[in-house]
Formats: C-alpha cells, sequence, structure tokens
C-alpha cells in the first residue's frame, strides 16, 4: 500500500461525506451563517440539513447559537477552531492524495 | 474536488454581492462624485455649476454624510429584502494585527509614492512636463488601478463579473486617454521649465497649468462617472436576476 493509500483511509469520515462537506467549507469562509443561507446554499432539504448539522455539532465542529432577531429566534452556526483544523486537515490530505496519483499517471506516460 | 471546495467556500466571500444592492449605491456615489468632478472640468471658471461643483466636492461632511447615507440605505435593505430571502451571515473578522498590517504597508506605499514624485518634480524638468500631461496619463493609470483592483477582487470572491467590470474600467480609461491625446496639449516654453520649482510659477506657465488642471478634473471626472455607470448597472442586473430566483422571502413549511 502507497503513502496516499493510508492517507484516503484516514480522511476524516465526518468531513468526507459530501453534503457535510460542502456545510463545512461553507462555513469556513464566514463567521457564522444562519440555517436558511446554509438551506438555499446546500440545497438540501430541511429534514437532511437539521441531520447533517447535528452530526457535525456531535463531532464537535461546529457551535450553535440561538438568538433573536428582531421578533423573531434565530440560529447561527458557525466553525470552532477544532472543525476548521479537522477541515483544513482533510484538504491537506486530500491534495496529497491527488498529488501523488498524478505523480504516478506522469510517471507511467514517461 | 479542491477546486470545488474552494468554490464553495468562497460563496460567504461573495455573498455581500449576492443582490446587486452594494453594486448599485456604489455605483450612484460614485456616478455623484464623477459628475461634480466632470462638472468642476468643464463648467466655466466663476460660473454658479462651477462653484457647486467645487463647494460640493470639497466639502469633506457631504461625502462623509454620503457614506453613512448608504451604509444606512444598504443595511436596511439587506435586512428587509436579502437575508429573508437566502438567509444572513457574518463576515469573518479580520484580525486587529493584520489590519494594521494592511494601514502601515498601504502608507508607506503612498508616502513612497509622493516622494517619488516630489523628487522627481523638484529634480527633473521632464517629469515637471509631466505634470501638464496629466489629462492624457493620469486616465489610463488609474483605470489600471481599478481594474486592476477589481480583478484581483473578482478572483478572490469567484465573481467573473468583476473582472468583467475590471476590464471595461481599463478600457474606458485607455479610450479617456486617446480622446485627450486627440484634443492635444498646449506647447510649453522649455524654458520655464528650467526654472527652479522653488520659485514663482512663470507667466507663460500659468495658462497650460490651469488648462491641465481644468482637463484632468473633467476626464477624471468622466472616468468616475462611467465606472460610477458600469457598477450600478452590473448591479441592477444582479438584483434583477436576484429576485426572479429569490420571488419571495422564505417560508416555514406547514
Amino acid at each position: 500500500m502507497t503513502e496516499a493509500y493510508h492517507t484516503l483511509s484516514d480522511l476524516d469520515r465526518v468531513i468526507h461525506e459530501p453534503s457535510r462537506l460542502l456545510l463545512v467549507a461553507l462555513l469556513s469562509s464566514v463567521e457564522s451563517a444562519d440555517f436558511l443561507f446554509l438551506l438555499k446554499e446546500s440545497r438540501l432539504t430541511k429534514g437532511n440539513l437539521t441531520v447533517h448539522l447535528s452530526r457535525l455539532e456531535e463531532a464537535g465542529y461546529i457551535l450553535v447559537e440561538k438568538t433573536i432577531r428582531g421578533k423573531y429566534p434565530h440560529t447561527e452556526y458557525r466553525l470552532t477552531p477544532q472543525g476548521r483544523a479537522a477541515f483544513d486537515q482533510y484538504r491537506k490530505n486530500l491534495g496529497r492524495i491527488f498529488e501523488e496519483k498524478k505523480g504516478k499517471e506522469e510517471g507511467e506516460n514517461l | 474536488m479542491n477546486n470545488q471546495i474552494d468554490s464553495a467556500a468562497k460563496v460567504g466571500r461573495r455573498y455581500w454581492f449576492v443582490d446587486g444592492f452594494t453594486e448599485i449605491l456604489a455605483g450612484v456615489l460614485f456616478f455623484l462624485l464623477g459628475g461634480f468632478l466632470l462638472l468642476r472640468g468643464i463648467a466655466p471658471e466663476g460660473s454658479f455649476l462651477a462653484q457647486f461643483a467645487s463647494l460640493a466636492g470639497d466639502v469633506g461632511f457631504v461625502k462623509v454624510v454620503g457614506l453613512v447615507a448608504a451604509g444606512l440605505i444598504l443595511w436596511w435593505l439587506k435586512d428587509r429584502f436579502t437575508y429573508p430571502r437566502t438567509g444572513f451571515i457574518r463576515e469573518k473578522r479580520v484580525p486587529r494585527a493584520q489590519m494594521l498590517a494592511f494601514i502601515r504597508n498601504l502608507i508607506l506605499c503612498v508616502l513612497l509614492s509622493v516622494l517619488v514624485l516630489a523628487a522627481a518634480f523638484f529634480f527633473m524638468p521632464a517629469a515637471r512636463a509631466s505634470i501638464f500631461s496629466m489629462p492624457v496619463w493620469l486616465p489610463v493609470v488609474v483605470g489600471i488601478l481599478w481594474a486592476a483592483l477589481c480583478i484581483l477582487a473578482g478572483r478572490w470572491m469567484g465573481l467573473r463579473r468583476f473582472i468583467v467590470l475590471g476590464i471595461l474600467i481599463l478600457l474606458a480609461g485607455i479610450g479617456i486617454s486617446a480622446w485627450q491625446l486627440a484634443e492635444g496639449l498646449s506647447p510649453l516654453p522649455a524654458d520655464a521649465l528650467q526654472s527652479s520649482p522653488l520659485a514663482a510659477l512663470p507667466e507663460a506657465l500659468r495658462a497650460p497649468l490651469a488648462e491641465s488642471i481644468s482637463r484632468t478634473f473633467a476626464s477624471i471626472g468622466l472616468l468616475t462617472l462611467v465606472w460610477g455607470v458600469l457598477f450600478a448597472l452590473s448591479g441592477l442586473v444582479t438584483f434583477l436576476r436576484y429576485r426572479k430566483e429569490n420571488p419571495v422571502p422564505y417560508e416555514e413549511e406547514a
């Protein structure tokens, strides 16, 4: 087994799921976002979104803050430092896998 | 795949421009500023229009009030229109150290540019002559700076329309410079330029300098006005598309 395959098995499974990866990527560029923003951008159903957000919260990757905006309750989600670090690590690992695959393909073509 | 993740991460960065309001308001401000500068450049000296443009452009209070009013209107529009339709985000806070480093570098760049220009003006007669050809070269320089700013912002946010806007403003700068070049410049007596810059301005240079200043105001004013129109139009198209895609505020399903 090459190094890349080891890295593949080391990928964070919480983030690796496509919908959760999208949610973490969306949250990575903002301080916090509300449920509606995540719903619109991810195009998930409300039920699915709730499940994925709960999973990320359980893993300690996001923080849920309930506030009041005007007269209405408002829920905001933000990436925790742990979630940000996990996302950065995930991207590094993924990049390493693709680089090694690319290097191997170029070697075969020579 | 990393590109797709990058693209998702840019959604938050460009959310401020999702509805077109920011561009429309910035476009209106640029249009007004450009209009005042243009008026100042083309209105006959001493006329009511020239005095009005000069006063409106010089009084800092007007600009501050305009900026604050635009900020409040933007905040109100987003709160009433955008957030109920596509949600609310808080922008990432820039760390204080990073902000201070940016301000320090900006001040250093401006100081260095001013020092280089001042040194060139005092020690090189040829550079002194370039002051008189400002209406020709300044629009293209300003166009390049704005285009660079627009293109960098467009790439950072993943917004292609900003790249197009940058190219258009560069073309406008080149066009205005070409127009000013075609208009021609007043000939300068070479010996007048040899005099010390600390001495009183020779009589022969007064009229060309006054003409150069008013033409510079006019050309930069026109460029700013075009920039405002382009920005406002881009904002309007974005707003119409946003409204079509999100016609009503999001409502909870029963």
